[in-house]
């Protein structure tokens, strides 16, 4: 159990939330799983039409409802 | 953008909760990237518990939902490149100072709001709760009193309690 705790510890998972622009950084980010490129799992992504659509407000609510921070990428 | 970060930075939560990123869709390397450097930026800063920061970020919203603030971000060009009815127009850092003041008083009256909606309290209290001075308290609880947002509800011995309306 112990041994099981600090496992959990040292590898502490961020959760990520990312709004990602459709036409930039999801492309982007399409390309990266394409080219096979490696980046850590940690990112839940909403794919918004532009990274303008994003209200300041929806980064609050996501740190509200639990995610470890809020990443924006257009 | 700047000013979530403000917010947060002022709430105790940390500016570096938010980050932004721009990439192109040829970048998928740029992309792997920043996201790599993101994790580890959060990893660092470790896990962020909702329920401890639940009144700064119920005023961090209600902040940045305030009419206020929503017109003044609006009137950003106008009033930096057009200029106002008086043709006087503002400088860039102003202009900024200008937004940060209002969104810290709109934020504090947020945090008050936010603890009156608990129930009543003295202003004390609200103090105690909020982290924020006494005297600040009294002097956001007055212009909420002003706009009819917070009333006195009765006496206590002679401690006045106030209640949100």
């Amino acid at each position: 159990m112990k041994v099981g705790n600090i496992e959990m510890n040292k590898s502490f998972e961020p959760k990520i939330l990312a709004f990602l622009c459709n036409w930039c950084a999801y492309a982007g980010a399409d390309l990266a799983g394409v080219s096979r490129l490696q980046y850590p799992p940690t990112i839940r992504s909403i794919r918004v039409m532009c990274s303008g659509r994003v209200d300041p407000v929806y980064i609050i609510d996501g740190l509200k409802s639990g995610f470890d921070s809020v990443f924006v990428s257009g | 953008m700047e000013l979530v970060q403000y917010l947060l930075d002022l709430s105790g939560i940390g500016r570096d909760r938010v980050q932004l990123r721009w990439v192109s869709a040829a970048e998928g390397q740029l992309f792997a990237k920043y996201v790599t450097e993101v994790s580890n930026i959060t990893r660092e800063l470790g896990p962020f518990d909702p329920e401890e920061f639940r009144l700064p970020l119920a005023a961090v919203e209600q902040t940045l939902n305030s009419p206020r603030i929503r017109w003044l971000l609006g009137l950003t060009k106008q009033l930096t490149e057009q200029g106002n009815v008086y043709n006087e127009k503002l400088k860039n850092e102003d202009f900024k100072k200008l937004l940060q003041q209002a969104a810290e008083e709109e934020y504090h009256k947020a945090l008050i709001m936010a603890a009156l909606e608990e129930g009543p309290r003295s202003v004390r209290q609200m103090a105690e709760e909020t982290g924020l001075p006494v005297y600040t308290v009294s002097l956001r609880l007055n212009e909420l009193e002003r706009c009819n947002q917070a009333g006195l509800k009765e006496y206590s011995g002679s401690t006045p309690i106030f209640m949100g309306m």
